[in-house]
Parts: structure tokens; sequence; C-alpha cells
């Protein structure tokens, strides 16, 4: 027979099994429910917590001008980051930001920005953003939960304004937003890489673990001269200045490889500095990008026409006499009271009612044909964003007055760089190349073979000299005499055009864009520019505001080339009177 | 029960053994903190050239902004009190030794 003490030990073992089956039946289900049911929340969880997952920045590729020096190159900056705990309080992560308030100088905006995705539980903040070493190690010292940083790239432009419509800029996330920077983006940016970071329960991190190797982007080389650049600056802006214009433009180019040595818009900004307020402005280059009507250094395409199609000879003079001349009811002036002129004369003294003459010769046909061959109408396919194709209606568009306003540079709107590319036809001796900036880049060679420039013919090399002969005596005893440099062969043609005046639909009798279009020939063209200024005050011809600017650029510009004075540069020029007194 | 009886040279056989095989443990062990310690060691200098190239980057891209033609011109004619040289001042050398 069974003791008492024995049933109570029966009866104690009983329950002990029973609570701890039950113990264990609960650690199944607490276990069942944390790794099959809840299994992918709570490795989700655990993941966001312990792991971390950031991109890696490239190295923006550098941009160089042809002789090697640094115009933009990204250098690293730390950003700062916020990651709260879970469940941590608002309150609790906003000390900790404001904590941060006087080192990083955050202003209200950025505390109502990070407040917001404080509010939003936001797992990753941006506090501060490419912040310099200084500031960097002063947050270091802090000791703050929750505050990391970042290694990021930013962009330094080491010349400031120098080139800064070329170049462009880049947004807070180091991607091209104008310019070069944007054109070329895809090359410059590079690949981005990813960083895993793992952290123990107090957030410290403990393993980095790169994922994806970041890929650094390709520099780029420009055709650009830095000195040649600031030159053009420095000289087209006193140029506004002087004249009290509202902006100007100035290019200056290789002609017979098409390479843009200098591209410099008046008002200039510092990169690395912009107001907000003027990141649009800086954004329109417009020395590819504006549109104005040519006026009279279009007479140089009227010129070709004339010449090529042999409607007129040197020796064919134009009665100018009356100073004006009706065209379909419109009177063209003069600026100037002329007699008659010969062709060569028309040209170099600039004389519209002579060269409506002209192209009255010419025909509408001829004329458009000889327009659409110089490429107006087109983009030049230069290598930078937002290019304008131009203003250039088709023949059946023209109308009685067509042929008169195109012979002299009106009804047909133009880029800079489209002026440019016409005074190069003629520097290259009839053939076209078309304008680039970039001399090197790492482009495949697939994409090479697609850029191999072809040089068609436009003019005739006998025309194309011809030309460079009558420019020659534009700038010896024309309209472009200050352009006039001693001891060099410059050849050019000033342009005055009424500007578009919006409100009445015509043209402006007291606005106007003053232009001048050259090139300075040695045994080869050593270089063509285009000064163009907009709205100038008081003097507005092209020949008193545009050709001094040119005359003061290109003998910095050759000084700086070490390309001597000639000996002779005026032997082979043929003046106007000549031609009016042999006829030859 | 025998117990067996070793003579010397079968002693020194194998104490000669054991001291071979706890020399190579020993070089396999050593050699293999060597490389880890190489490997750090290696990886700590790549990340010092690294940043060191960075900082060459940097200077040159100060030196580059120190020697910007603003500055020089600034500095030419504010505080050297230097002019541009005159059109008479200057003298090119004929290299091709043309006449």
């Amino acid at each position: 027979m069974r003791s008492l003490y024995q049933k109570k030990v029966k009866k104690r073992t009983i329950i002990l099994v029973f609570f701890f089956m039950l113990w264990i039946c609960l650690l199944i289900f607490r276990l069942t429910q944390l790794q099959v049911i809840n299994h992918s929340r709570l490795k989700a969880e655990v993941v966001e917590q312990n792991q971390n997952r950031y991109v890696i920045h490239p190295k923006r590729g550098t941009i160089y001008d042809r002789t090697g020096n640094i115009l933009a190159r990204s250098i690293p900056r730390k950003s700062v980051f916020f990651t709260p705990f879970k469940g941590e309080p608002h309150k609790l992560q906003l000390e900790t930001i404001l904590m941060l308030k006087k080192v990083l100088n955050l202003s209200s905006g950025d505390l109502q920005r990070i407040k917001a995705r404080i509010a939003k539980n936001d797992p990753f903040i941006w506090v501060k953003r490419k912040i310099d070493s200084e500031k960097a190690d002063k947050v270091k010292k802090l000791h703050l939960n929750g505050i990391h940083f970042m290694e990021e790239n930013k962009r330094f432009y080491p010349q400031g304004k120098l080139a800064a419509h070329i170049l462009g800029r880049v947004n807070i996330d180091d991607i091209g937003a104008s310019g070069i920077e944007y054109k070329y983006n895809s090359v410059l940016e590079g690949k981005k890489g990813e960083r895993l970071i793992l952290r123990d329960a107090k957030r410290r991190e403990y393993r980095f673990e790169t994922i994806k190797e970041p890929i650094d982007g390709k520099d780029i080389i420009l055709t650009i001269d830095e000195t040649i650049q600031y030159i053009a600056e420095k000289e087209l802006e006193k140029g506004v200045l002087k004249s009290k214009a509202d902006w100007g433009t100035v290019i200056i180019s290789h002609p017979s490889t098409g390479e843009i040595l200098a591209m410099a818009n008046y008002p200039f900004f510092n990169l690395n500095n912009i107001p907000p307020s003027l990141l649009l402005k800086l954004d329109r280059n417009k020395a590819i990008h504006h549109l104005f009507d040519p006026g009279s250094t279009f007479k140089i395409i009227t010129a070709s026409a004339a010449l090529e199609s042999e409607s007129v000879s040197f020796n064919d003079s134009f009665d100018c006499s009356e100073g004006a001349i009706k065209v379909a009811g419109k009177a063209i002036r003069d600026h100037d009271r002329f007699e008659t002129l010969s062709f060569p004369e028309v040209i170099i003294h600039s004389s519209n009612v002579g060269t409506v003459q002209i192209g009255q010769r010419i025909g509408e046909e001829i004329l458009f044909n000889m327009i659409k061959t110089f490429g107006f109408g087109k983009k030049t396919k230069i290598d930078l964003p937002a290019e304008e194709n131009g203003i250039f209606r088709s023949l059946d568009e023209w109308t009685d007055i067509s042929v008169a306003s195109h012979s002299i540079g009106y009804e047909i709107s133009v880029t800079p760089i489209q002026m440019l590319q016409a005074i190069n036809i003629i520097a290259n001796k009839g053939i076209i190349i078309h304008p680039k900036i970039v001399k090197k880049s790492p482009i495949s060679s697939d994409e090479v073979k697609e850029r191999l420039p072809q040089y068609p013919r436009v003019i005739s090399e006998e025309t194309a000299s011809k030309l460079a002969l009558i420019l020659q005596g534009v700038v010896q005893e024309g309209t472009g005499k200050a352009a006039h440099i001693e001891g060099y062969s410059v050849v050019g043609k000033t342009g005055t055009a009424q500007k578009y005046d919006p409100s009445t639909g015509g043209y402006s009798s007291s606005a106007h864009i003053a232009s001048f279009i050259g090139c300075v020939l040695g045994d080869e063209p050593v270089f063509s520019m285009i000064v163009v200024i907009d709205d100038p005050k008081g003097q507005f011809y092209g020949g008193q505001v545009a050709a001094p600017i040119f005359r003061e650029t290109a003998s910095k510009v050759l000084r700086y080339l070490h390309i001597p004075r000639q000996k002779n540069p005026v032997e082979t020029l043929i003046t106007a009177k000549y031609w009016r007194q042999t006829g030859e | 029960m025998v117990r067996k009886k070793y003579n010397k040279k079968e002693i020194a056989i194998g104490i000669s053994c054991i001291i071979t095989v706890i020399l190579i443990l020993s070089f396999y062990i050593w050699h293999q903190t060597e490389s880890i310690n190489l490997g750090y060691r290696t990886g700590e200098l790549e990340e010092e050239v690294l940043n060191l190239k960075k900082e060459v980057e940097k200077l040159e891209t100060i030196k580059s902004s120190l020697l910007s033609l603003d500055k020089v011109e600034k500095i030419a004619k504010d505080e050297l009190k230097m002019d541009p040289a005159k059109d008479e001042q200057i003298i090119y050398e004929n290299f091709n030794n043309n006449p």
C-alpha cells in the first residue's frame, strides 16, 4: 500500500510535469510566432536596425582646358545625416538636431525640413551636406547618437567665374544641370557603388562591407584656352561697361579645326557661389542660345551668293546716291550718304542700298540656297546643350521684301555661333568645319567614327579668297577700321541691327545689337572671333562698339600666342579705289 | 603485461618528429598571422595612398585657384604695381632663322 508521502510526491510530479509541458507549449507557440508567423516582418526590422546600405558616390571627372589647367574638379566633403533609433521620441530626435544648429549654421528652413522628416519617421535624414572638414571635426567631437557622416564630393571651380557659361553647373547630387556638366554628365559622373554597414544594439558601426565598388567619372579636356578665355572675358566686360550695354558675348575659334578657344558671356557668374535667383540666367549660354537679326554682318552671305553665282563682278557699280531704296513700299536706308559704289565698296562701306540691289540681282532662290548652305536655320552641332536652330523661313514663306531684308540681315534670326561658323567658312577657303568645344572625351570609338567631321564645300576657293580681300578692305578703309591691328592682316565685317520690339511688333529705332565678325590671317587663319553687344547706349554701331573690343582682344591674344607682326601684312590688299580705277 | 622498451634512437626520432610537427605548426600559425597582419597593413597603406592622392588633388585644385589669372593680375597690378607691356617693349625671337 502506497503511503501518503508517495501520493503527495506523485501529485506534485504531475503538477510539475503539467506546468513544464505548459511552459514548453508556450515556448513552442512563441517560437512559432516569432520564427514562422512574423518571420519576414521581424527579419526586416532586424535588418533595418542593424544594417544600413549606403551609396558610395563616385568621384566626378575633372574638366581641363586645352593646356591642362583645371577648370572643374570634385573634392571630397563630408555630409552629415541622422538615423534615429526605432521608437525614439520625436522630441529627443529634435533635441539631437538642435545641438548641431550652431556648429552647422542650420537655418530655420533646414530645421523645418528636418522636423518634417522626423514627423514622418524617416529612417535617414540629411542634416547638412558637403560641409568643410573643420565643421565635420566639431560635429564628431559632440559624439551624438544617430549622427553619422557620409563622404560625398563637392564640385569646385578653381577659376571662379571663368568660362562659367561653358562649364555649367551641377546640382546638390552632383548631376550636371547645364553646360558641359550637363552635356557630358554620363561621362563625368561615373557609376555609384554601394556599402553595407553593420551596427550593434547601441548603433555603433562594427563592420563595413563594400558590396559594389564605385567607378569614378572620366576626365574631359576642352578646346578652351584658359588665358584666351580670360582675355576675352576681360575685354568683353570693359566693352559692355563702357557702352552701358545689357549684355555681350565673344567667341574665339580656330577656323581650320573648328575648335572654340574662348566663349565669354557678360554678365559673369561665380560658379562656386551662384545666387539661386541667377541660376536660370547661367543656364542660358547666349553665344549659342540667343537669337538676333544679324544685320550687316550677314552681307558676307549676300556677297558670297553674288560671287558664287557670278551675278555680280568686282567692277559692277551700284547707285547709292539716293541714300534709300524702296522695296514693296518700304524704304530701306543707308547709315551714311554714298555716291556710286563698286561691288567691293558696297560691302566695305556696308551700304544697305547697294546690298539690296545686289540681292535683287542674285534673286531669291540663289540667296535662299546660299543661306541654307552656310548652315543657317540649323544647329552648328557644337557639343553644348540648348543650342538654338535660329529662325530661317522657307522660300514659300518669303514675301516681296524678303530678298531685300535677307540681303541686309533682317527677317532671319541667327545665333552668334552660327555667324562665327560663317566667317570660318571664308577663313577656311570655302569649306565648313563645325565648331567643337571638347578636345578629348573618353567616348567609344564607334561614337568617334560617327563624329568624324565631314568638310563639305560651301563656296569655291576663289569666292572665299575674293571675299577675304573685300573683308580686309572693311577693316582697312571701311566700317571696321576700329578693328585694324597694326602689323597684322585682319578681315572682318561690322553689323548693326535694330532690335525686334515685341510691344510694337516691329523693329525698335532706339535699341540695337552691335556686332563684329572677323579673323586674323597669317599663312593660315590664326583665329576668328565674333563680338555681339546688346543694346549699347550712346554709340551703337558695330564699328564703334564691337570692333574696338575685337581689336583689343585680338591684340592681346596675338601677343599671348607669340605671333609677331608681319612685315608686309597689307601687300595683298587691293583697295576699293584700285578696283574702281582699273576695273580689274 | 610487459612494457615495451624504447631504445634511445627511437625516442630521438619520436621527439624529432614531435618538434618538427610543432615547428611546422608554429610556422604555419606564424605565417597565417603575419599574412593577416600584412593584409591589414597593406589595407591601411592603400587607404593612406588613396587619402594622399585625394590630398594631392585637393592641393592641386587649391594651387590652381590661387594661380587663377584674375588673382595673379590683381596682385601684379595692385600690389606689385606692374603695367602691361607696351608693343615697343616686346621683342619676338625668330627661331626659324628666317630673314
